[in-house]
């Protein structure tokens, strides 16, 4: 049983002429590639300090000490700060969906931050008394560091893949039939080699940067900081895995059925093999000698590979941000029949900033149904913006194409208002399209409005997808 | 409600409450050594650069402020977790209404967080002086405009009838009667846990007992303890100062409900555990030593009296947002799975921690044997 009430009205912040969107998104691939850096980097370490105690490497504990400097430098701050800022930005673009995932998986998050806990006290432990320690002792901290970040990936990626690939949680609303969905395995193997090889990048970067090496002993200490990127090999095959597990709609948007996602993840799988390539040719065979700007414009091309991932697995949740729950702006999925009749706008209590500037009531309710519905993804002007959509559309397109939006495009939600509301938004955008005159009348022709709501009948309350409407309601 | 708190509230809901509050008091205890000793350092940097040479307390600070910085803000991710689960719509809507003005916490907190790092640096220390107080006061003010903004943000959450109002306004500030003072007694209260913080460090490092040299405290003035006595008896007079005028900003309503049944016997113990420390540290002053047994006495004061401030803060915000009508939401989340897999990680972790303190201690440090912290000034 879905209880969850259709809707529920927050303040409604305006980032100006950038998308709401660009902003987490940004931000989310920072994080991600800090984090993965960091947990990549406990990995690395503790490679190198267990190769240092067998005699296999007579540079790695001096470099590993330098290593977890640049770690807690880069890691302990921008990572963890980036970390909270995911959390209020989300917050920020979407506080319906990050509320649910607060209230389904609070458990999850917290035992996730009993290792943070741990993260944070072994990785300072081991930055402050490292080099006076045993080697023992060194590899115990390292062990716990490394495991302690590694878990804490384990933890946000069941919650991650969870928006995708609700699984059985869709059911049951069972935590673990959530956490553990079809995306959780391929997602997480994906993350870790990713992260392997993100370390094995900066270890790279990090050689050449530090002083009180000669070229001979950088040659050999990036011969053995590369060595993880081997696991780059097994990226094809788990990136089709994960593929496989996205839901058929949202695979075909990678395959061709959006450009943007099929471009961004092109650069993620091109910016990866040329990694890879370069690792096994150069780096592994050691037939080049990599100097710190290559290894930087590798590192480079690690953060584009990890953007363009992200940007698709963000992109391809459309037009959800929960999976067949909850729809990008925060509407429910289950509550678009209710809204059709009562009106989104209707019970909004946040009057509009800019009231005066519209000539009439309708552009008003035009105003308020735009922030409501459409303002999460789009401005009225600036990037992504609803009036250079509709530029081209004729009048009566542009009420065909807002009644039945999730026919327009797929990966828009279904319009979830009345008609006139629908006849609000297309009333603001024509008077936005003609310079925002200062006298505009108001629309309300009764025949107009009875062709929008057969519009709105037609398309039916569910997602404009064939495979996702044929899915049903949430039980 | 006519039991005190947690008690009057239904089940999952005082669950979750406690948690909140035991994580929050947690958080607390970082987050009052990073304020604190930010302004500390700051004010310490201001004095000159002899007096920082004598003062152990400022040596110590400088070193360790970034990791508590480090431990401040993961401990603050639990509270931030069960607040959401409590009082959700009120956060969210709190955070939504200050928007860019409320998330440039972050930045500044980057910045500040890299500052300390930069105070601790051979970089700076190469430096003229005159940097070493500019880095120190940006800290301070960093973190102050944080304190500053976590306020502003926790009075707008109690005041649902402004948020239409402010919204419309398009007012990125929000303005409260209550605002200063209650910053005021926020910051005023970080003092006394500093110096509770940093006796226990000089304690346990075995600085600020032989690590100061006789003449040079004799003529910068105050010797360790009495400086720690003097940094807590500040902080709580400032504090019930501030706490004071606070209070006179409340509805009377909301002062009935804070002085009822509801959270007077936390006030009861609140104002015994203020007692309690400010009588240690005057006794401490007088000495000019703190023996194990009054360290012992004021730190229990200090957590009773912490959890008590904590219970209090919370009674304030109860009499404008109904915990109650949320009582169904919070029994159905704690019927949600993984409840034992948190308690069971939160003990392995726990011992983690522990073991990899007592790995580095039995590596770098031999046992302690010192009972007094300090017997000079």
């Amino acid at each position: 049983m879905n209880d969850m009430p259709p809707l529920e009205y927050f303040p409604v912040v305006d980032v100006g002429p950038l998308m709401k969107g660009l902003v987490i998104g940004g931000l989310g691939i920072f994080h991600v590639f800090l984090a993965q850096f960091a947990i990549g980097g406990g990995m690395l370490l503790c490679y190198l300090q267990w190769l240092h105690m067998r005699g296999a490497c007579r540079l790695a504990r001096r470099f590993a000490d330098d290593y977890f400097k640049v770690l807690v430098l880069v890691s302990f701050v921008l990572g963890a700060v980036t970390g909270v800022a995911m959390w209020f930005t989300s917050i920020q673009v979407s506080p319906r969906t990050i509320a649910t995932m607060v209230r389904e998986f609070h458990w999850v998050w917290a035992t996730e931050w009993t290792f943070f806990c741990l993260e944070v006290v072994a990785g300072y432990l081991f930055y402050r008394y490292g080099p006076r320690l045993t080697d023992p002792a060194r590899l115990q901290l390292l062990l716990l560091y490394s495991g302690a970040s590694w878990m804490s990936l384990f933890w946000i990626n069941g919650i991650l893949s969870w928006q995708l690939t609700p699984g059985g949680w869709l059911e049951s609303h069972d935590v673990w039939a959530g956490f553990f969905n079809p995306g959780f395995l391929p997602s997480l193997i994906f993350r870790t080699i990713s992260a392997a090889a993100i370390a094995a990048l900066a270890a790279c970067v990090l050689v050449n940067a530090v002083g009180g090496f000669s070229r001979e002993e950088r040659h050999e200490l990036v011969a053995v900081c590369a060595r993880p990127l081997v696991a780059m090999l097994a990226m094809p095959l788990v990136g089709a895995w994960y593929l496989a597990t996205m839901p058929a709609d949202s695979r075909g948007w990678t395959t061709g059925g959006s450009v943007p996602m099929t471009l961004f993840l092109t650069m993620a799988v091109g910016s990866s093999t040329l990694v890879g390539l370069y690792a096994v040719v150069a780096i592994l065979r050691q037939r080049l000698y990599v100097n710190g700007a290559t290894a930087t414009l590798l590192l480079a091309l690690a953060f584009a590979a990890t953007a363009g991932g992200e940007f698709v697995r963000e992109g391809v949740r459309k037009p959800f941000t929960i999976r067949e729950y909850l729809y990008s702006n925060s509407i429910a999925r289950d509550g678009i029949g209710q809204l059709r009749q009562r009106g989104c706008a209707t019970d909004d209590p946040y009057p509009l900033r800019d009231a005066a500037a519209y000539p009439n009531a309708q552009l008003a309710l035009g105003a308020k149904v735009f922030r409501v519905q459409c303002s999460v993804c789009h401005t009225l002007e600036g990037m992504n913006a609803v009036c250079e959509l509709a530029a081209t559309w004729s009048i009566d397109q542009r009420r065909l194409n807002i009644a039945q939006l999730q026919r327009t495009k797929p990966f828009m939600p279904p319009f979830a208002g009345t008609p006139a509301e629908v006849e609000a938004v297309v009333q603001l955008i024509g008077w936005i399209r003609a310079g925002r005159p200062p006298d505009w009348e108001e629309a309300h022709d009764a025949a107009v409005l009875a062709q929008i709501g057969r519009w709105l009948d037609e398309a039916g309350t569910g997602p404009g997808d064939a495979r996702l409407a044929a899915t049903g309601p949430l039980r | 409600m006519n039991a005190a708190l947690p008690f009057g509230l239904p089940g999952a809901t005082a669950f979750y409450l406690v948690l909140y509050l035991a994580t929050f008091v947690v958080h607390m205890m970082f987050m009052h050594y990073v304020l604190a000793g930010a302004t500390y350092l700051a004010c310490g940097r201001l004095l000159g650069k002899a007096r920082c040479a004598a003062c152990e307390w400022q040596g110590i600070l400088l070193d360790w402020l970034p990791f508590a910085t480090g431990l401040a803000i993961t401990a603050g991710v639990a509270p931030l977790l069960f607040v959401q689960m409590l009082y959700g719509r009120e956060f969210a809507t709190a955070n939504l209404l200050l928007s860019h003005r409320w998330m440039a916490i972050l930045p500044v907190l980057i910045v500040c967080f890299y500052l300390l790092y930069l105070q601790k640096s051979a970089w700076i220390s190469r430096r003229q002086w005159v940097w070493r107080p500019l880095v120190a006061v940006a800290v301070c003010a960093g973190f102050l405009f944080i304190a500053l903004s976590w306020t502003e943000n926790h009075l707008l959450m109690l005041d649902h009838a402004a948020w239409p109002r402010l919204y419309e306004s398009g007012s990125l500030r929000y303005e409260s009667p209550g605002l200063l003072p209650r910053l005021a007694a926020w910051f005023f209260l970080a003092f006394p846990s500093l110096a509770i913080e940093l006796a226990w460090q000089g304690r346990l490092t075995g600085v600020g007992i032989h690590a100061v040299p006789q003449p040079t405290a004799a003529v910068v003035g105050l010797s360790p303890v009495r400086r720690l006595a003097l940094t807590a008896g500040a902080g709580l007079v400032g504090c019930v100062t501030a706490a004071l005028l606070y209070w006179s900003t409340l509805s009377v309503s909301v002062r009935d409900a804070v002085a009822g049944p509801l959270a007077g016997p936390w006030l009861a113990i609140l104002c015994g555990a203020v007692a309690v420390q400010a009588a240690v540290w005057f006794i401490a002053a007088i000495r000019g030593r703190l023996s194990l047994p009054l360290l012992f006495a004021a730190t229990g004061g200090w957590i009773v009296g912490l959890v008590a401030v904590a219970v209090v803060r919370e009674a304030i915000r109860l009499s404008a947002v109904d915990l109650a009508a949320s009582a169904a939401s919070h029994a159905a989340a704690l019927r949600i799975g993984g409840l034992p897999v948190f308690l069971v990680f939160a003990v392995l972790n726990a011992a983690a921690i522990a073991w990899c303190i007592y790995v580095v201690r039995m590596t770098t440090h031999p046992p302690m044997k010192d009972k007094v912290i300090d017997r000079g000034g």
